[in-house]
C-alpha cells in the first residue's frame, strides 16, 4: 500500500500547517489574539495579537529595554475588561478577564505606582518568589483558572519542564509569558511564538520573531 | 386577683380565664403545654466537683491523704468540700481549715481550681454532644441535655442514662447524677437532690411534673438563704408547699424572681437555654511501623490520619483553617509541619493532602520518623455557597484564587506570596507595599485601589516633589517599572543623563529619610535606568545608585 504525499497532506490539511498557506485559510485558522497595543508588531503577528493559548517566549538579556512596557498595554486590557463581562452574560472575551496577573520569580519588584499609571489594577498582582520552583508555580497559576496572565522568569533546562508548562498553556485561557535569556533561542522549544528583543542604540527596542505559530518570522521596531 | 406571671410568648399562648391565677400549680393540660412542642431535659448534677476536678492531683500526693479543697474567704481558708474519710471524722463544709485540721491532722488541703471545675463541666458537655445537639452548661455544676429525640435511638431513658453514666465514669472519673423531666430547671432539682438514690427521675409528662415536684425540700432551688428561712419558719419546706402559696402574696414577699424560677421548674414558662458549643479540636496519632525516612512516604501513612481527620469535620459540619503535622524522632527534636489555609476547609481529603504533601516535600529530615500527630486548629463554622444555574466564569470573582495562594504558600513559604498596593508616599521604595492577596469583587477592588492611589489621600502637608521641567500628573509617572531593593552604585560615567533631576527630600520624621537627586540616565545598550545621587554630599564625592529600570 502506497500513499503519496500528497494524499496524506490532503488526509490531514486541517491539522497541517503548511508555510505557504499563511494567507486567508490560515489567518481563519488562528484564533483572534490579544491586541499587543503596537499596530506593528500586530500586523506580524497571525491572529493580530498576542496568541491566547500556548506558551509565549520573550527573549532577552537586558534589562530595561522594554521587555514589560511590551506587554503593559494587553495587561491593563485585561484589568479593564472585567467591567464590561459583569453585566454582559456570556462575557463577550472568552480571554479571562477580571482574573489575576500572576508575576513568578521576577527578577526586580514590580512597582506598583508604575504599574498603576500604565492603567493596571496593581491590586489583583501576584507576586510570587519562585526560588527555584518557577516553572511548578507557573504550571499551577495556570492550571487554577483563576488568572488571566501568567508571567515568569526563568530558564528551564529541562526539555520536559518546558513541554509541560507549554501544555499548561495550551489547556488554560491564561495568557501565558515566559522571560528567559537570549541564549535559549538556540535551543528548539515548543513555545507558540519565541520573541527576541534587541535594545539597538538609537532606533529603540527592536523584537524579532523567531517563531510564529501560524505566522513568519519578521522583526519590527517599536522605537523608544 | 390577676396572674402575675406573664406568658412567655404572648402572640402564641392565651392565658384562658379558666386558668387557675390563685395557686402556683398548674395542674391538669394548659392551653401552654399543648401549644409547645414538648422537650424532655436530662440534667447532670456533679455533686462532687470540687474534689473530682482535683482528684488527679490528690491521687498523686505520696501516701495519699484525706483531701479537703479549700476557699479563700474573709476569715481565713474555709473547707469547701472534702474527701469521705474526712467527713466520717466530721469534717464539714464551710468550717474553717483550723478547725478541720484539729479534727483530721494528716488532713491535705488543695486550694480550689475554678478553671479545673470549668474544664471538668466541658469535658462532660463534650460527652453530652454524642447524645444530643441540644447541651447546655448550667453553672457551676451542672449540664443540661435536651433528650427527647435521642430516647428512641438509645432504647429508653434507662438505656440512655446507663450509657452516659459510662461514658462519662470512663472519660472523666467524676460522681454524676441524673434526672430526666420536661423542663430543664425541675431536672436540675431533681439531680440536685438525688432524691430517689441510685435511680435516676424520669418524669415524661408535663401534666405530673407539679406534683412530682412537690417533695422536693427547698434547698435543691438554690434561692437565697434568707428566703429559705423565712419560708422555713412560715412552715414552706418543699416545693410543693410553696406551689400552694398565693401567687401575687408570694411575689410581693420574696420577689418576682422567685415566682419566675418556680414558673420555670413546672413549664408554665419556657426556658430558653444557651447551647453549648464544643471547643474541640482534632488530635490523632499514629505510630509507623517501620520508620520512614523519606518525605514522599510520609504523606501516604498521613493519609488514614487525614481520612480521620475529614470524618471528624464531615461529623460536625464544621471546618478549620490550620493543621500542623509533628514528626516524632527516636532522639533528635520533633519536626513539625504547620499548614495554614485561606479559607476554611471542610472535609476535603484530597485537597488537604495535595497541599500537605508541598508542604512535607522540602523537609529535611534529621532521623526517620517514628511516629505522626495531625492536629487540627480551632474549628470554625462553614459557609455554604450557593452554586449557580448557569455557567459562570470562575475567574471573575477570583474563586480559585485561594486554592492557588495556599498551594503556593505551602510549598514555597509563607512570605513567598503577596499582592500589590500603592501608598501615597514621595520616597521611591515606600511607594508601594506588598499586601495579602483577597478574592474580592474585582470591581470594590478596583474602586478601592483607585482611592488608595489618589496622592493626597492620606499624606497631609506633604508637598508635591519638585520634579524638574515636568509637572507630574499621575504619581507613577517618570516612575520605572522595575524597582530595586537596594540601590546599586553604579558608574555614571558610561550612562548618559537624559532627564533630571528630579529631587525626592523627604521621610525625616520616620528615620528613614531620604535626599536624592533622582536622573533618569541611557547606558550604551539602550537600556533606560533610574539612578540618584545623594544630595548634600560634595559634588566631587557623589556616588551614584541604580533604582530601577524603565523596562
Amino acid at each position: 500500500m502506497s500513499v503519496s504525499v500528497e494524499q496524506l497532506l490532503q488526509q490531514n490539511s486541517a491539522r497541517l500547517w503548511r508555510a505557504r498557506e499563511t494567507g486567508s485559510s490560515a489567518a481563519a485558522a488562528v484564533p483572534a489574539g490579544l491586541p499587543t497595543g503596537y499596530a506593528a508588531l500586530d500586523r506580524c503577528l497571525p491572529g493580530a495579537g498576542w496568541p491566547r493559548q500556548g506558551l509565549i517566549e520573550i527573549l532577552s538579556d537586558q534589562r530595561g529595554i522594554g521587555e514589560l512596557r511590551l506587554l503593559l498595554p494587553a495587561l491593563a486590557a485585561l484589568c479593564r475588561d472585567e467591567g464590561a463581562a459583569d453585566d454582559v452574560y456570556p462575557p463577550p472575551h472568552d480571554l479571562g478577564s477580571g482574573g489575576w496577573i500572576a508575576w513568578v520569580s521576577p527578577p526586580y519588584r514590580p512597582y506598583a505606582p508604575s504599574l498603576a499609571a500604565w492603567g493596571i489594577d496593581v491590586g489583583r498582582m501576584l507576586v510570587v518568589n519562585g526560588a527555584g520552583a518557577t516553572e511548578w508555580a507557573m504550571d499551577q497559576a495556570l492550571r487554577s483558572e483563576s488568572c488571566s496572565a501568567v508571567l515568569g522568569w526563568a530558564n528551564p533546562r529541562d526539555p520536559h519542564a518546558l513541554r509541560r508548562l507549554q501544555l499548561a498553556a495550551e489547556a488554560s485561557r491564561s495568557l501565558a509569558v515566559l522571560y528567559r535569556p537570549l541564549q535559549a533561542g538556540l535551543t528548539p522549544s515548543p513555545a507558540v511564538l519565541r520573541l527576541a528583543l534587541l535594545g539597538g542604540g538609537t532606533e529603540g527596542l527592536q523584537v524579532r520573531i523567531v517563531k510564529s505559530r501560524g505566522g513568519r518570522p519578521a522583526t519590527v521596531n517599536l522605537g523608544h | 386577683m390577676a396572674p402575675l406571671a406573664r406568658s412567655p410568648s404572648p402572640h402564641r399562648v392565651r392565658v384562658t380565664p379558666a386558668f387557675r391565677p390563685s395557686s402556683l400549680a398548674v395542674p391538669g393540660r394548659t392551653p401552654l403545654a399543648q401549644s409547645r412542642p414538648s422537650e424532655l431535659w436530662l440534667a447532670i448534677h456533679l455533686p462532687s466537683l470540687l474534689l473530682d476536678s482535683l482528684r488527679d492531683v490528690a491521687l498523686a500526693l505520696p501516701g495519699r491523704p484525706p483531701v479537703a479543697i479549700v476557699d479563700l474567704e474573709r476569715n481565713g481558708k474555709v473547707v469547701r468540700a472534702c474527701e469521705e474519710a474526712a467527713h466520717a471524722a466530721g469534717v464539714r463544709e464551710g468550717m474553717s481549715i483550723n478547725a478541720a485540721l484539729a479534727l483530721v491532722p494528716g488532713l491535705h488541703a488543695l486550694a480550689r481550681d475554678a478553671r479545673r471545675e470549668r474544664q471538668l463541666l466541658e469535658a462532660v458537655a463534650q460527652r453530652g454532644v454524642r447524645f444530643t445537639p441540644r447541651v447546655s452548661i448550667e453553672q457551676p455544676d451542672g449540664v443540661l441535655l435536651e433528650v427527647r429525640g435521642s430516647l428512641r435511638l438509645f432504647g429508653g431513658a434507662r438505656q440512655l442514662c446507663l450509657r452516659l453514666q459510662q461514658e462519662l465514669t470512663a472519660a472523666t472519673g467524676a460522681t454524676v447524677r441524673f434526672a430526666i423531666t420536661p423542663t430543664p430547671l425541675a431536672s436540675l432539682w431533681f439531680a440536685r437532690t438525688g432524691l430517689l438514690g441510685a435511680r435516676p427521675v424520669f418524669v415524661r409528662n408535663r401534666d405530673e411534673l407539679a406534683a412530682r415536684l412537690a417533695l422536693l425540700p427547698l434547698d435543691c432551688t438554690r434561692w437565697p438563704a434568707r428566703s429559705i428561712e423565712t419560708l422555713g419558719t412560715m412552715g414552706v419546706r418543699t416545693v410543693g408547699d410553696c406551689l400552694r402559696l398565693p401567687r401575687a402574696g408570694f411575689a410581693r414577699r420574696f420577689g418576682h424572681e422567685l415566682l419566675a424560677t418556680l414558673d420555670r421548674a413546672t413549664g408554665r414558662v419556657q426556658e430558653p437555654r444557651a447551647a453549648y458549643a464544643a471547643r474541640e479540636r482534632f488530635a490523632a496519632r499514629r505510630d509507623l511501623e517501620p520508620e520512614i525516612a523519606d518525605t514522599a512516604r510520609l504523606g501516604l501513612a498521613l493519609a488514614p490520619l487525614l481520612e480521620e481527620l475529614c470524618q471528624f469535620l464531615r461529623e460536625r459540619g464544621r471546618g478549620v483553617q490550620a493543621i500542623e503535622v509533628q514528626l516524632r524522632h527516636r532522639d533528635a527534636p520533633l519536626t513539625r509541619a504547620r499548614l495554614r489555609f485561606v479559607q476554611p476547609v471542610g472535609a476535603q481529603p484530597r485537597h488537604m493532602a495535595e497541599l500537605l504533601s508541598e508542604r512535607l516535600a522540602p523537609l529535611v529530615l534529621p532521623q526517620p520518623v517514628r511516629n505522626v500527630r495531625l492536629l487540627s486548629g480551632p474549628l470554625i463554622d462553614l459557609q455554604a455557597d450557593a452554586t449557580e444555574l448557569f455557567a459562570h466564569d470562575r475567574r471573575e470573582s477570583g474563586e480559585n484564587l485561594p486554592q492557588l495562594v495556599e498551594r503556593l504558600r505551602a510549598r514555597l513559604g509563607n512570605g513567598a506570596v503577596h499582592a500589590l498596593a500603592c501608598v501615597p508616599e514621595h520616597r521611591p521604595e515606600a511607594a508601594w507595599r506588598a499586601v495579602e492577596p483577597t478574592a474580592t469583587k474585582p470591581r470594590a477592588r478596583q474602586q478601592a485601589s483607585s482611592r488608595s492611589a489618589a496622592p493626597n489621600a492620606s499624606s497631609p502637608a506633604v508637598p508635591l516633589p519638585w520634579r524638574g521641567e515636568r509637572s507630574a500628573a499621575r504619581p507613577g509617572e517618570g516612575r520605572p517599572l522595575w524597582l530595586l531593593d537596594r540601590p546599586e552604585p553604579c558608574d555614571v560615567d558610561r550612562l548618559v543623563l537624559e532627564e533630571g533631576p528630579e529631587c525626592i527630600e523627604s521621610g525625616w520624621w520616620d528615620g528613614h529619610d531620604v535626599a536624592r537627586d533622582y536622573y533618569i540616565a541611557r547606558n550604551a545598550q539602550g537600556a533606560r535606568l533610574w539612578v540618584f545621587r545623594k544630595r548634600r554630599e560634595t559634588t566631587a564625592g557623589a556616588r551614584w545608585f541604580l533604582h530601577g529600570w524603565f523596562a
